[in-house]
């Protein structure tokens, strides 16, 4: 950018709408004329009209009230921990040999990712260090970026936020949610993308083979 | 029980009668039996109206989609070419999304930054969509309304809409929120989460890139 296109402090406070007392003339003129574009520009935007707040509301009146347990899939998914008599210990096992003959394993390392016997489906483990967080929740582009996202399970004594999510080979963006309001990317994430809008999305390749760049 | 008594009207004679009797059942149409729920809760804010939806009086989610489809429309449509049919496809899906989380939304005062992020979410996902659709068949801007008469304000408009598309993306939502919206910089850290100095530093700069292309307009 040349230093023609610089415009001066007192412009840019003008600009933002702060009293400036001695501003020269032709700065204040090149600063009117700027306005007076973005002006122009923003009169001839129409955002939608009253007519969303219907198709909006038709689609939500045959919706349940919304709670706090979300869908039936979430709560499958959601990683618990589970206390078994040693009585029961071998009866467990079998059930579990039985559910991963069927092509979901249960077994879970932090940071990894399981190839499923089936091939199309690789489980990839997210996980967030939030000691202070009283939810944490995965919203992306595997759930559409749902605001109920997927909630994570905390374990006590670290603080260590935990989830485990079916995936097809692929790219997917994704932020946590911290107690509802704040999306944050993964920190340990090794790329993060812009997202279009002024903040960063992280990103995970899932391949075919479980491979997995995060 | 209620008596109901016919009122006959004469249009030959009653035209104001008749015309202020239609006006008012219009009115009164989008709210259906809920109308008088609606108008009260109208005065509500953002979290009594979320406690109560959540209570189950659910029709009074649409308190809060006009309220933020007002103040969040002009910003859908300018982060989408100013396309207004993006706009509404990318703030209804937000809107339906945040129902069906709205319990996730810890602290319902905080409604309005929460729905922001789903709205800005949702705009990036419509952006995505139609991306490979724009590069070919560019969505017309505003601007490119055959019907404006107005050739230097169309040619301005048009340039200042293909300038913000060129800024990057933190650029062009700050810049949108400061001049399309009119925000304060302090309503807009409350929004994004970003500190007033970083937003006010992306604002600057937008202005420079945009002056930049504007040359021999201004």
């Amino acid at each position: 950018m040349s230093d023609s296109d610089r415009l001066s402090h007192d412009v840019q406070r003008y600009l933002d709408g702060e009293q400036v007392e001695h501003l020269d003339a032709g700065e204040r003129a090149q600063a009117d004329s700027l306005l007076a574009a973005i002006e122009t520009y923003a009169s001839r935007l129409e955002g939608p009209g009253s007519e969303l707040d219907g198709a909006v509301m038709q689609a939500v009146r045959v919706k349940p009230v919304p709670t706090a347990h979300g869908s039936w899939w979430q709560w499958l998914l959601q990683p618990r921990v589970v206390s078994v008599r040693p009585a029961l210990a071998a009866a467990a096992a079998v059930a579990l040999l039985v559910v991963g003959a069927v092509g979901v394993s249960l077994r879970q390392r932090a940071g990894t990712v399981e190839p499923t016997a089936q091939a199309e489906i690789v489980l990839v483990r997210f996980e967030l260090r939030a000691p202070e967080a009283e939810q944490v929740t995965l919203a992306g582009s595997f759930n559409d970026w749902s605001p109920e996202g997927i909630e994570l399970v905390r374990s006590p004594d670290t603080g260590l936020w935990t989830g485990t999510l079916p995936l097809s080979p692929g790219e997917y963006e994704y932020l946590f949610v911290i107690d509802g309001i704040s999306w944050i990317p993964d920190p340990s994430a090794h790329a993060q993308v812009d997202d279009g809008f002024g903040a960063a999305n992280s990103v995970i390749v899932v391949g075919p083979r479980g491979v997995v760049r995060s | 029980m209620t008596c109901i008594t016919p009122i006959h009207l004469d249009p030959a004679t009653d035209h104001f009668t008749l015309l202020a009797t239609r006006v008012l059942m219009m009115a009164a149409l989008p709210f259906g039996s809920q109308g008088g729920l609606l108008i009260e809760g109208a005065k509500q804010s953002d979290g009594k109206l979320v406690r109560r939806i959540l209570a189950g009086e659910t029709d009074l989610y649409r308190i809060l989609v006009e309220r933020y489809r007002r103040e969040f429309g002009r910003y859908a449509a300018a982060m989408l070419h100013g396309d207004s049919d993006d706009a509404a496809d990318a703030l209804q899906e937000a809107f339906i999304r945040a129902y069906d989380g709205l319990a996730s939304c810890k602290d319902p005062d905080r409604f309005k930054a929460w729905l922001f992020r789903i709205v800005s979410n949702q705009c990036h996902n419509v952006r995505k969509r139609r991306r490979d659709h724009l590069s070919l068949d560019r969505v017309e801007d505003p601007a490119h309304n055959p019907a404006d008469q107005d050739l230097e304000r169309k040619e301005i408009g048009a340039a200042v809409g293909d300038a913000l598309d060129k800024l990057s993306a933190e650029q062009r939502e700050a810049f949108v929120m400061k001049h399309v919206d009119g925000r304060s910089y302090a309503e807009m850290a409350e929004l994004m989460g970003v500190g007033e100095d970083a937003l006010k530093m992306r604002v600057h700069r937008a202005r420079e890139e945009l002056k930049k292309h504007l040359k021999g307009l201004l």
